[in-house]
């Protein structure tokens, strides 16, 4: 019963992750469209989307080897063992004893490093430019993104997720610590880096030399383009939710109560809702950087990062 | 005021503070920067405000209110009169480019937290170990006004640095006494009146603010 | 009595703040100066004697140190008051100055008097640096009164260089205060400065180190020691010439002053060593600077800016050396360079004035073309340098006779090593000034206004370097108060 419950939860969390991923990205652009003046596409398009791309042709570059078609899968499988790892909808995921935050950060990061190793892969133009704006964007967030860990670990004395969410809903106050706030807010930027939102990414542009993400996985289509999509949305559901439940862990299901999981479901997905038409909101209002700014960006994030850590040391 | 809720309000006030001073560094709009420097002005007046009615000294807490209006509100408000005429009104060129210069400022933080052990040694309480966000704010001032290329830029490191020590002044020893402070706040608030006198006569004399204008002495 | 030093500024201020200039407001200035110096005499005279004039419940404090301050102030404001009014009415005359402008300049020299007089009387460590900084305040506005491009980036420098000192000293006060409330406890009380030297041995030593730093680097910024002293050049040879006079002559040392209140309390809680290490290094940083600018320099005035780097670097190292001889003979420079400083600085003034331009190699033959300036010059450059009879020359050689009996002897020798490089110098700028083929023209003649009270000025410092007499007992009570 017992291991039945736990991989019940486990599935229920990818599943969660997949459907609601693209839900998200279609809700995000509904909000954006809303806030424009303009009707927008259903929440749902997104499904349609991946579901239409099923069923059309796959095409693969002449001179592409077997990179291409394996990143899409990589992508999807990076994400799906860390959603696996990361506790979202209950705070002892199925892999919970090696669920670090390092490790995932850097599973989700290994999958990106393998869109970016396909659009290198495509032997095009627009894919190598693509690819390495957006490794020099991740090679930037890294440093930020490491330190904030580290901030987040102190108060918790270690990266283990799951201990860092126990940590903070037996000390509630420890939320609004400066080290907290610091670090998340570099966490925020360093998501939205990666996830190649604004203001770092266009991901509406058509405009090949806007394009960071898009020039990448330009040359996918079908299946393939299916499989990237989904990626996506999942690892851009997966960040956030590793944001909201760092930022307000309440609700978290801590059983395998059948109330408690679909309550804890039901609030993920409000709380990782809310956030998304947030940062869309805030998106209409902003626009992309320039490239040569970006370091600008990146190094205050790290900033932010390092004064989280040492407030945090300093709390002590 | 219970104790938890104090040491938050205090430490979440200083985190602001340097928070600010690093954003001083990061932005380049004149006008942004004047505002992080308002906000950190209040940040001070919190502090200031926390400690004040956590020891219930009222002399701090009249201090407070004395740090609000200037920091706040009349010295942000003099220099915004001197960036209101800057078209450019940019920090386009500073010495340090600006992820240079954070990193910088990350470096200062550090070294501020090292170099104040003694002090936070002799006033060991939570007060005491906040000490070195004053001293980080500080050292971060000093590096603005060495490397900016703005006259406005080179006011707003002058005022970081003071409301570092201010930070410093009002953890370590609440405060210095009235007559003291006083006479500092009335002091900032004529050097910054001065400044901006300074400032008005170089836009006349040579129609920008870039302190790289100002070169004609040296050996 | 000793609100009355304090007040005599301010009330003669007044007028001047409300008509636009005549000569008469110039006298004023002149009559404040005198009766602060002949206040400052008598409470010198009262301080010898054994009482201590306490003011204002506490917050002012004359002692024989302070009194001492006061007379230096005292001199080099009459001084530089007597030609204010020469250098006024000739702007005004050129026509560089609108009256109500003149009037400006004669309320700030008073503020400026005033706010001087306030950090040497202060008891209250706060008060003191409270006042130093006004001075600050004070001066940018009297720096670039000439209102040229070179006056407004010389009173920029100078204001953004000391608020960063200023800034640093206040953090050393804040850090005493600290330590301080340790012993003293809570209240403006805390940094009284004779109850904090009566308790230094319990201060907390790290503490103290910290602060004491902090004030060497902070106030010895406003000194003009190096590496803080790059105002110094641009803001005293852009000032007016009588305000070059006061804050190169008193000024520097005003802030020195408080250094050396400070020093007595670091000497205290930390021994002598500590103090003694850093001044040290700053004194032998500031020789080597000034001499390696010297050689260089092509403003005549500026060379006097540079030359007051090489006296603050000595002081610095007299007060290293700490013994009272050594305190003996930096207060007794303080005096004479003050006087042979303002001197020069308002002969050069003149100089500016009717030759209408501040390079060296513009003025030859000053000598032969106007002999009692040229005179003047000359002389107060052997002054400067420390030929006998001047004071300098005593006082300089009792500073090296102190540093060599406390063991610094290394650091005597190679401020001797700069004080050669700079004797060169200077007397390379000085000959071309002085000398040089004759021309045809008559010797031009120097108003008595402004000879006399310099020929006065240079004779008074002969006379003290001949026989301290008058102020024998002034100087060692005062070395008394700061001395180890």
């Amino acid at each position: 019963m017992h291991v039945v419950g736990v991989a019940g939860v486990a599935a229920l969390q990818v599943a969660t992750i997949a459907v609601g991923g693209l839900v998200l990205v279609g809700l995000m652009r509904k909000v954006r469209a809303r806030v424009e003046g303009r009707v927008g596409a259903p929440i749902v398009q997104p499904l349609r989307d991946v579901r239409k791309l099923l069923r059309k042709e796959r095409l693969r570059p002449q001179f592409s080897t077997w990179i291409f078609p394996l990143a899409p899968v990589v992508l999807v499988a990076t994400v799906c063992v860390a959603a696996l790892m990361t506790p979202l909808i209950t705070s002892r995921p199925a892999l919970g004893a090696g669920s670090d935050l390092f490790v995932v950060v850097y599973l989700l990061l290994l999958g990106s490093a393998m869109i970016a190793l396909a659009g290198l892969d495509t032997g095009t133009a627009f894919g190598g430019m693509g690819s390495s704006r957006a490794l020099t964007i991740g090679a930037l967030a890294e440093p930020a993104l490491l330190v904030t860990i580290l901030a987040l670990s102190i108060s918790a004395h270690s990266s283990n997720f799951p201990a860092i969410i126990r940590a903070t809903l037996a000390d509630p106050g420890v939320i609004v610590s400066p080290a907290r706030l610091f670090a998340l807010a570099a966490l925020l930027i360093v998501i939205v880096a990666e996830s190649g939102r604004l203001p770092v990414d266009n991901p509406a542009t058509h405009l090949e030399l806007t394009m960071i993400h898009e020039a990448m996985i330009l040359e996918y289509s079908g299946p393939d383009l299916a499989l990237v999509t989904l990626g996506e949305a999942m690892r851009l559901a997966l960040l956030l939710g590793v944001f909201v439940n760092l930022m307000l862990p309440w609700g978290i299901a801590s059983s395998t109560s059948i109330a408690r999981v679909a309550l804890g479901t039901l609030v993920l997905c409000a709380k990782v809702a809310t956030v998304a038409g947030a940062l869309s909101f805030v998106e209409v209002f902003i626009a992309k950087l320039r490239l040569f700014r970006l370091p600008e960006l990146l190094a205050g994030a790290f900033v932010l990062a390092l004064l989280g850590a040492v407030s945090g040391v300093v709390a002590k | 005021m219970n104790h938890s809720a104090f040491t938050s309000v205090l430490g979440l006030g200083c985190g602001v503070i340097v928070l600010c001073a690093v954003v001083t560094l990061w932005r380049r709009s004149l006008r942004a920067i004047v505002r992080a420097l308002a906000v950190q002005g209040v940040a001070l007046a919190l502090v200031a405000m926390t400690l004040g009615l956590h020891g219930h000294d009222r002399v701090l807490e009249v201090v407070a209110v004395l740090v609000l209006l200037a920091k706040g509100v009349v010295v942000p408000s003099l220099i915004t009169r001197v960036v209101r005429h800057d078209v450019a009104s940019r920090e386009t060129q500073p010495l340090v480019n600006v992820p240079a210069s954070l990193v910088a400022a990350g470096v200062l933080i550090f070294l501020a937290f090292a170099a104040s052990r003694s002090v936070t040694a002799l006033a060991s309480n939570a007060t005491g170990r906040l000490i070195p966000y004053g001293l980080a704010a500080m050292l971060i001032g000093f590096f603005a006004l060495a490397t900016r290329r703005k006259a406005v830029s080179q006011i707003v490191g002058l005022l970081l640095v003071d409301n570092g020590i201010a930070l410093v002044a009002f953890l370590a020893t609440a405060g210095v006494p009235l007559i003291v402070e006083l006479g500092a706040s009335l002091d900032v608030l004529l050097i910054v009146v001065v400044l901006q006198v300074l400032a008005t006569q170089m836009r006349l004399r040579l129609g920008s603010f870039d302190l790289d204008q100002l070169a004609e002495l040296h050996d | 009595m000793l609100w009355v030093i304090l007040l005599v500024p301010v009330l003669c201020a007044v007028p001047s703040g409300l008509v636009a200039w005549r000569r008469a407001i110039g006298w004023l200035g002149v009559a404040s100066a005198s009766i602060v110096l002949a206040v400052g005499i008598v409470l010198a005279v009262n301080v010898v004697r054994g009482h201590a004039a306490v003011g204002y419940g506490g917050v002012l404090r004359a002692d024989a140190l302070s009194a001492f301050m006061v007379i230096v102030i005292g001199v080099i404001a009459l001084l530089a008051t007597l030609q204010g009014v020469r250098y006024l009415e000739a702007e005004i005359a050129a026509g560089r100055c609108s009256p109500r402008h003149a009037s400006l300049y004669a309320v700030l020299i008073q503020g400026f008097l005033a706010t001087m007089l306030l950090a040497v009387l202060a008891a209250n460590l706060g008060v003191m640096w409270v006042a130093i900084e006004a001075t600050t305040i004070v001066t940018t506005f009297l720096v670039g009164h000439r209102n040229t491009r070179g006056s407004l980036e010389a009173s920029w420098k100078y204001i953004v260089i000391c608020s960063v000192g200023i800034a640093l000293a206040f953090l050393g006060t804040v850090l005493v205060y600290l330590a301080a409330q340790h012993v003293a406890g809570q209240g403006a009380g805390a940094l009284d400065w004779t109850s904090l030297v009566a308790r230094s041995h319990h201060l907390d030593p790290g503490v103290m180190r910290l602060a004491f730093a902090l004030i060497v680097l902070g106030f010895g910024t406003k000194v003009g020691l190096a590496p803080m002293h790059s105002w110094l050049p641009d803001a005293h040879s852009q000032a007016p010439a009588p305000v070059s006079a006061l804050m190169s002559g008193v000024l520097l040392t005003v802030a020195f002053y408080a250094i050396l209140r400070f020093k007595v309390i670091a000497d205290g809680a930390l021994g002598p060593q500590f103090a003694r290490t850093l001044l040290v290094i700053v004194g032998l940083l500031s020789l080597v600077v000034a001499a390696s600018l010297l050689l260089s320099q092509r403003d005549y005035k500026r060379m006097l800016a540079y030359h007051s780097v090489e006296h603050m670097g000595l002081i610095a190292l007299g007060a290293a050396a700490g013994s009272t001889l050594a305190i003996a003979a930096v207060l007794l420079h303080i005096l004479g360079h003050g006087i042979a400083k303002g001197v020069l600085f308002l002969a050069s003034g003149e100089i500016l004035l009717v030759e209408g331009t501040s390079e060296i190699k513009d003025v030859p033959a000053l000598l032969s073309r106007r002999p009692v300036l040229g005179g003047i010059f000359a002389f107060g450059l052997v002054a400067l340098l420390g030929f006998p009879p001047f004071s300098l020359f005593v006082s300089e050689l009792n500073m090296l006779r102190a540093e060599f009996r406390v063991g610094l002897g290394w650091a005597a020798g190679l401020s001797l090593i700069c004080m050669a490089v700079i004797f060169g110098a200077v007397m390379s700028h000085g000959r071309e000034m002085l000398f040089g083929p004759k021309g045809t023209d008559t010797p031009a003649v120097t108003p008595a206004l402004v000879a006399v009270p310099l020929i006065a000025g240079l004779a008074a410092c002969a006379f003290i370097g001949v026989s301290v007499w008058p102020l024998g007992s002034l100087l060692r009570a005062a070395a008394h108060v700061v001395a180890l």
